[in-house]
């Protein structure tokens, strides 16, 4: 564990070095996400800055929601999108031929290898949206239940990236996927918009437990807004460990289906 | 007991096929049919510890496969392998410790930053000590005389420069086993003559055990003592290096430019490729070619000659059809 933790700060330190081999590059990556940011931010200001309730929430309950959609976003910007991201890419090319042959995971390896720091002023934006939206719904939040949110952030982070790994395996077994990571973006798209308690039946069903981008800027909002029920989070917490175990056996299964490509 | 033991090991990939044209791809839309190609067939092989084996084959034979199951980067679809007594598919970080794997095609280091960044990363990988690190890091790129770009940009180095670091990457710690898949394809000559000297160098002084795959004859010749040739999938020849070539390379094919327009006739045993009034190219055989040669430049006005070996594609079909009765 201590070992796999010093290689995967390595990995980070190289991918610092690397960005900052080409200072345009490394400065860019800051204003070109902060930007994105302020496009979401405007955005959600045009959607809801005349709404005060939706589906029963508060308009604090929405900030807080947009707020911490945007903070897992950022985090799986900062942390993973860009170096999983290509996995599909490296199976059909055969590169992930050099991750096999090396005594570290290949999984941890292509996780870690590719931060983004230019997420890290996202990430303080979107904390800043949270606390915002905190203000507004007069919530008192005490240092245990804003250490149970982070948890929670985290933990809906993790589930962002089994949703991310899970969809980036299949090529292991057919060539193309594009289809599948168009509907990827559509469905994060949809659930950055509408938060998960407007989901009823079956569409519940499908973003809560399927494909369950519903609950993960709910659940945090929910808990930091006091709405969120014992039975919810269990429920919740179980979606993230089944996602997490199917995501890496299915990760090793593709890797036992792995057939390279021809030199 | 042997570090490599391969047992009647088979690789069959499936792919589908598809007629041509829009109305194909739309048939190939809800019917696919699939064809097996087995890759490599029933290959027997080992290798003791310490040997220097050579990997033979034109394109498409079998090597690369060969050394992708042989590294557990694919599994074999059937058949019995052991690696340094692991099963290479498994994925063993015990077992990727004692290897290396380099692969002409393929490069392992980091393209915007320097070689001694790549080799820092090794180091923390293979968890090698400082001592160890700093001794072999010295070691081998005095071999390579490789000092001045160790802090370059990798991307600003030539092809035969990143050769040479991809070697001393895949070396510093210290591998039982190193795989080497075309590690000298593009190079030019005196980089060709440099890899070589190294490889030497390494399987004499560390007794790493080198698997080789290469087109060049002349890697495989100056090398491998040891040579199995890949066919069809096929192991068709496992023995001494130059008791095959002796063997099976029995023709030079020559090239000689005239200094006029000349009407030429290959001489009796020799074999035609390609003739215009300046030039023809032609086998002869090796052990008449003084002869034959001294008869041509007698009879003929040359402005240019030159004498290659048989290329390795014509010494392995030989062998294969010697084997099998058939062509390639």
């Amino acid at each position: 564990m201590k070992k796999n933790l010093k290689f995967i700060l390595l990995l980070i330190k190289y991918k610092l070095s690397h960005m900052m081999m080409f200072r345009l590059s490394f400065f860019g990556v800051f204003f070109a996400d902060g930007t994105v940011f302020l496009v979401q931010l405007l955005a959600f200001e045009a959607i809801y800055s005349r709404v005060d309730s939706i589906g029963g929430w508060s308009r604090g309950q929405m900030i807080i929601f947009v707020g911490t959609f945007s903070i897992i976003n950022a985090l799986n910007m900062l942390i993973y999108f860009f170096g999983i991201v290509d996995i599909p890419g490296k199976i059909k090319r055969g590169d992930l031929d050099q991750y096999l042959t090396k005594p570290f995971s290949p999984l941890l390896r292509l996780t870690f290898e590719s931060v983004n720091p230019g997420s890290l002023p996202l990430v303080a934006a979107s904390v800043l949206i949270v606390c915002y939206g905190v203000s507004v719904t007069g919530t008192v939040v005490s240092v245990s239940l804003g250490l149970a949110y982070a948890a929670l952030v985290l933990l809906m982070t993790l589930l962002w990236y089994d949703m991310e790994l899970i969809l980036r395996t299949i090529p292991f077994l057919v060539i193309s996927v594009n289809g599948i990571m168009q509907l990827e973006e559509l469905l994060i798209e949809l659930n950055f918009k509408i938060p998960g308690v407007l989901y009823k039946g079956m569409s519940k069903a499908i973003f809560y437990f399927i494909l369950p981008y519903g609950i993960m800027s709910t659940v945090p909002t929910q808990l930091l807004s006091g709405a969120l029920t014992l039975p919810g989070l269990a429920q919740a917490l179980g979606v993230v460990v089944v996602f997490t175990v199917f995501a890496l056996c299915f990760w090793r299964f593709g890797l036992r289906h792995y057939q390279s490509a021809s030199s | 007991m042997a570090l490599i033991e391969a047992k009647n090991l088979t690789k069959v990939y499936k792919r589908f096929e598809k007629e041509p044209g829009l109305w194909g791809s739309v048939k190939s839309l809800f019917h696919r049919r699939l064809v097996e190609k087995e890759a490599v067939s029933g290959f027997d092989l080992t290798v003791e510890r310490g040997e220097f084996v050579g990997l033979i084959g034109p394109n498409g034979a079998g090597k690369t496969t060969l050394i992708k199951m042989l590294t557990g980067i694919i599994p074999p679809t059937s058949g019995a392998l052991s690696v340094l007594g692991f099963t290479p598919n498994k994925l063993q970080n015990e077992l990727k410790r004692q290897y290396a794997v380099v692969m002409g095609q393929k490069s392992q280091l980091m393209f915007d930053l320097t070689p001694a960044d790549t080799f820092l990363l090794f180091k923390r990988m293979y968890e090698i000590p400082d001592d160890e690190y700093r001794h072999s890091l010295a070691l081998l790129t005095d071999l390579f005389g490789a000092g001045a770009y160790l802090n370059m940009q990798v991307r600003t180095l030539s092809l035969g420069e990143r050769m040479k670091m991809e070697l001393v990457t895949a070396l510093l710690h210290d591998p039982k086993v190193l795989f080497l898949d075309e590690p000298t394809i593009g190079l030019d000559a005196p980089a060709q003559r440099q890899i070589r000297a190294f490889l030497k160098e390494v399987n004499t002084r560390r007794g790493t055990t080198i698997l080789l795959t290469s087109h060049y004859m002349e890697d495989v010749r100056s090398l491998c003592p040891r040579s199995v040739v890949v066919g069809g999938g096929r192991k068709v020849y496992d023995g001494g290096t130059e008791a095959l070539f002796d063997a099976y390379q029995t023709h030079k094919k020559v090239t000689v430019q005239f200094e006029g327009e000349t009407a030429f006739t290959a001489p009796d045993a020799c074999a035609l490729l390609e003739q215009s009034p300046h030039k023809a190219v032609f086998t002869i055989p090796k052990e008449r070619s003084g002869a034959i040669l001294e008869q041509i430049m007698r009879e003929h006005s040359l402005s240019d000659i030159s004498i290659e070996e048989e290329d390795i594609g014509v010494v392995v079909e030989k062998i294969y059809r010697q084997e099998t009765g058939a062509r390639l």
